[in-house]
């Protein structure tokens, strides 16, 4: 170092000597300029006689050109002017502060980064200074000094810089409330600009502040929001008063905006959280929820900046946050939080991808969950669980078909089954099957058998079996959905003679495979749901819907019997059953008729069939006609039906040997889905044993013993080989006969008998039945009979402790 | 003139419109403004004062007393090392609020701040909270306590110099330094070439 020698004013001189000599003399007030250092001669050289005058660009060329040559006294240039600087802002001589800064700031471009690290501390210091001033003037170009400085790429390490001094003060300023217009927008522009920088400074930095520390971001995010709002307030105002104005304004809010994105943008999924957290806050603290406007824009605004694969995390946790509103807020809150949720999650929805899509499914369905068990019954809190469930819909929507299976089995298992009676329950269960069927119309159906694994199927209908005609009525609606692959359900949403534009397709292997499997179960949980005596207009029409869609779907010479029989069933089923009101029994024959037509639709041979059978109804019977009423002038329809009016088993079975086909089985008639009797009508409803037999009859066509299993409490008979032959070999219409007198007679004693005569007539009875079923259970381990009796109890424990026979469901109602 | 030896960060809290601004404008630009507004978010001020000789830089931190502000100002808690709590002596809710603050100042604040309780309004002919009430709670609270008026500047200064003096005998008690004892009113200009990253890393222990 002391080789170099430079030319001073007056003499030659090492300046190391020099500099030796006079090492501390940095007082202002040093009397003798030129034996000051070369440096400070020629940093004073820059600032002019006159502030007005402006910087003295040729000595500011020397002074750049000083420190580019000899970059060690970088750092003392940068000490000696921070020091004039703030001389000046104390003497608020405010033209030469920005002289002073204005020098500071050409340097700091002009500098290579390697040397900066010192100099920007002095840098640093002196943007501090400006910004302690109280001069908005000061604190203005201050962050305009350092939004420079935040642009300058540094490639080495700082260390020991501290940023949160910064930090506080833009936050300060963000929310300036000056009495001075101008200002106030002025400062608070500069409040974000600042953030925004320091933001950027040290986002890319590790070793400098933590930028995601919740001090820092719960001072960062609510100023920005601050200004976001504000601006908008100010944004409608203006728009009134004239848009000139308004061009400046916008600016504080937007700058916000942008500072926001960029934000969101450089955060990893560890900061997601510090960053939606103070803007829940936020929106808390300064009740932005109601209206959500704001809100949604805020979260919009994130969701489309964030980087795609954390979008999810703000989803998750905006939803924790609503779990905490749960007991706190009114629904409305939760309402509109759940709405900006419904707003946004499909955003999110295209990156999701493996246990988080379930994770956030489970989410929404326990808030569904806690908002049922909530006492509150107003209709802000429905309108709270409409919201989530929309939220729901629109999340699946953007899924991909596999996953909504798998998403609607999930919601299905949540379902709580039909043994719980209480309040909450009921709701929730409607609650679920509704975001079913939300779930549900979002998904395209191509397979059936993809559609509806067994997991998902079973359950669902049983389901369809609930007393409560409302949840029927939902689950008729999911299978709707779900089936209808080819837009029909409009055209098929009432039973209908007139068929037009049906939109069909030969059915294919795999469809024909679906029937063969779950055909029968499907088909004769339609019975049993037609057999409510609850059952309103709209519930008969449903079940219309869903097997004219099943029909439309899956009919062909394959299937051609399961149809037909079927629909035989249903007229079986109405002029049979004795728990159906005459309303309902009507209803039964329209339908069977409108199926019928349709099966028809698809098969011209039966065609002709078809007419006369409506020919005579119109004739004949002609409240046997579509569409369905409420009420019906002819009572006991039953009695008094012309059999022409009636579809024929038989004529239909010749016309299809004719033509060729021919039924599978061999005891292929109405009755393969068992009648039922008052006590197995509760059993059928979810009975696996049913089911089996069903299916094996539709499979190998042949009736085998298994067929027996739904039989033994029919009657009292004794249960040996002998009784069984016997019911399998007499003629169905003998026993059909003699069981509808039984069930005459029943229905009689049970209305006129004194209610303790009932009971100990069942109790004789019951014992009688217990007895033999014991006797069985220690002969053989037949397990189809174990288990009717034993469901058999459970379900009816109730009224008669101690007593196992219970009474028909038409009693329980 | 420039450099200090000690930085402190001072926070005010306290419901809305019991005076803080002005206390603070008081204090350091020895006005009273009437009809100041709301205070939106958190106001900053800087003075330093000369106690004992030494240069003492007070960070002021004016926070809104508005409800909807509380969680940004909430952050600026954290930092602080000293925090003056003030209410109206006039006002009987504002005093009630105080076990609220100091639960807000428990969560959110350093343990080992430094509390002071100000009752300020002492003008107003219709004081509700006698002093010995305030006293009380800030006994019981382990605060230091003050009354003050803004407007006829009574107690103001007196407050702050407080304030500053005790954060100095804490900051010198955890953690002495040898060099300037004996000799505080050592000139500024020997200092200089002690680069003042040590009254920084002084304030920095505090933290």
């Amino acid at each position: 170092m002391a080789t170099i020698v430079k030319k001073c004013c007056c003499f030659e001189v090492p300046e190391d000597l020099v500099e030796s000599v006079i090492f501390k003399c940095t007082s202002p007030d040093c009397c003798c300029g030129c034996c000051a250092p070369r440096y400070k001669r020629l940093v004073d050289s820059v600032f002019p006689r006159n502030p007005q005058d402006g910087l003295v660009k040729s000595n500011m060329e020397k002074l750049t050109f000083y420190v580019l040559s000899s970059p060690e006294k970088l750092d003392r240039v940068g000490e000696y002017l921070y020091q004039k600087v703030s001389r000046d802002i104390y003497r608020k001589r405010n033209g030469f502060t920005v002289i002073g800064v204005e020098c500071m700031d050409q340097l700091l471009q002009a500098c290579h980064s390697q040397t900066l690290n010192l100099f920007v501390e002095s840098f640093l210091k002196m943007v501090q200074k400006l910004l302690e001033s109280p001069d908005p003037n000061l604190q203005i170009l201050a962050t305009k000094s350092f939004v420079k400085f935040a642009n300058i790429e540094e490639d080495t390490p700082s260390y020991h810089r501290r940023y949160d001094f910064f930090v506080s003060k833009f936050a300060s300023m963000c929310h300036n409330n000056s009495s001075n217009d101008e200002f106030r927008n002025e400062i608070r522009k500069a409040g974000i600009q600042g953030l925004k920088s320091v933001v950027r400074k040290t986002v890319s930095d590790e070793l400098v502040e933590n930028i995601w520390e919740t001090s820092h971001m719960e001072k960062i995010i609510p100023s920005l929001l601050f200004n976001m709002e504000h601006g908008r307030k100010t944004l409608v105002k203006d728009e009134n008063d004239g848009v000139t104005e308004a061009q400046d304004e916008i600016d504080a809010p937007k700058l916000a905006e942008n500072c926001m994105r960029d934000l969101v943008n450089k955060a990893t999924f560890g900061h997601v959280r510090s960053i939606v957290k103070p803007v829940l806050h936020h929106f808390d603290a300064f009740e932005l929820w109601v209206p959500n406007d704001f809100a949604v824009h805020t979260f919009r605004v994130i969701m489309f900046s964030i980087q795609s694969q954390y979008s999810y995390a703000v989803i998750e946790t905006l939803m924790n946050h609503l779990e905490q509103h749960t007991h706190s807020s009114n629904a409305k809150i939760r309402t509109s939080m759940a709405d900006v949720l419904a707003k946004i999650i499909d955003i999110a929805a295209g990156e999701s991808v493996g246990p988080s899509v379930l994770e956030i499914v489970n989410a929404i369905v326990q808030h569904i969950q806690v908002s049922t068990k909530l006492d509150r019954v107003d209709g802000d809190e429905k309108s709270y669980r409409e919201t989530l469930i929309s939220a729901l819909g629109e999340y699946v929507t953007h899924l991909p078909d596999y996953q909504k299976i798998e998403i609607m089995k999930f919601i299905m298992q949540k379902v709580p089954s039909r043994s719980d009676n209480c309040q909450s329950h009921r709701l929730l269960q409607n609650m679920l099957l509704k975001s079913l069927l939300m779930v549900g119309s979002k998904y395209r159906t191509t397979y059936l058998s993809t559609t509806f694994p067994i997991a998902f199927l079973q359950p669902l209908l049983t389901l369809s079996q609930d007393d409560d005609p409302e949840v029927r009525l939902l689950v008729q609606n999911i299978l709707h959905t779900l089936i209808d692959r080819r837009q029909n359900r409009e055209k098929l949403f009432t039973p209908t003679l007139k068929l037009e534009n049906i939109n069909r397709e030969p059915s294919t292997r795999t469809d024909i495979l679906f029937v063969k499997k779950n055909g029968a179960e499907i088909f004769s949980n339609m019975i049993a749901s037609l057999e409510k005596n609850n059952n309103e207009l709209r519930n008969m029409n449903a079940i219309y819907t869903t097997v004219a869609l099943f029909t439309v779907e899956l009919f062909c010479e394959d299937t051609l019997f399961d149809f037909v029989r079927l629909v035989l069933s249903f007229q079986d089923l109405a002029i049979t059953s004795t728990v159906l009101s005459p309303a309902q029994k009507i209803h039964l024959h329209v339908i069977a008729l409108c199926l019928f037509v349709l099966i028809a639709y698809c098969l011209p041979v039966l065609k002709e069939y078809s007419d006369k059978v409506i020919k005579a109804r119109r004739d004949q019977a002609i409240h046997l006609m579509p569409p369905l009423k409420t009420r019906y002038e002819v009572y006991e329809p039953s009695q008094n039906i012309p059999d022409a009016a009636l579809l024929s088993q038989d004529a239909i079975y010749t016309l299809l040997k004719q033509e060729g086909f021919e039924p599978t089985t061999v005891k292929s008639a109405a009755y393969t889905f068992p009648r039922h009797s008052w006590v197995d009508a509760h059993m059928q409803s979810s009975s696996t044993t049913d089911l089996n037999s069903i299916s094996l009859e539709v499979d190998s066509g042949s009736s085998t013993p298994d067929g027996t299993k739904q039989k033994p409490n029919q009657t009292d008979m004794e249960l040996t080989v002998e009784s069984l032959k016997k019911i399998l070999n007499e003629p169905s219409e003998n026993r059909k006969a003699v069981e509808s007198e039984k069930r005459k007679n029943l229905n009689e004693s049970f209305k006129t008998a004194a209610f303790e005569d009932l009971v100990s007539k069942a109790a004789a009875k019951g014992g009688n039945l217990q007895n033999k079923l014991s006797e069985i259970f220690s002969k053989v381990a037949v397990s189809g009979t174990v288990e009717s009796p034993s469901r058999t109890n459970n379900n009816h424990t109730s009224n008669h402790v101690g007593n196992k026979v219970r009474f028909p469901n038409i009693y329980e109602l | 003139m420039e450099d200090y030896r000690f930085l402190f960060k001072v926070v005010l809290v306290g419901n809305a419109g019991v005076g803080k601004t002005c206390l603070v404008r008081r204090f350091t630009q020895g006005l009273f403004p009437p009809g100041q507004g709301a205070t939106i978010g958190v106001d900053f001020m800087i003075k330093t004062v000369d106690i004992n000789g030494e240069k003492v830089k007070l960070q002021i931190w004016d926070t809104a007393g508005q409800e909807r502000f509380r969680s940004i100002t909430q952050s600026y808690y954290r930092s602080a090392h000293a925090l003056i709590l003030v209410y109206d002596v006039s006002s009987q809710p504002s005093f009630d609020c105080l076990p609220d603050w100091l639960r807000e100042i428990e969560e959110y604040a350093n343990a080992k701040v430094l509390r002071v309780l100000v009752g300020n309004k002492t003008d107003r002919e219709d004081r509700e909270i006698p002093t010995y009430v305030g006293e009380d709670f800030a006994q019981r609270n382990n605060m230091y306590f003050m009354e003050t008026s803004a407007k006829e500047a009574d107690n103001v200064e007196k407050l702050f110099m407080e304030i500053a003096h005790a954060l100095i005998e804490q900051a010198k008690a955890r953690e002495p330094v040898p060099e300037y004892k004996g000799n505080p009113g050592q000139s500024v200009t020997l200092n200089h070439r002690t680069p003042s990253t040590t009254s920084e890393s002084c304030c920095s222990r505090l933290l």
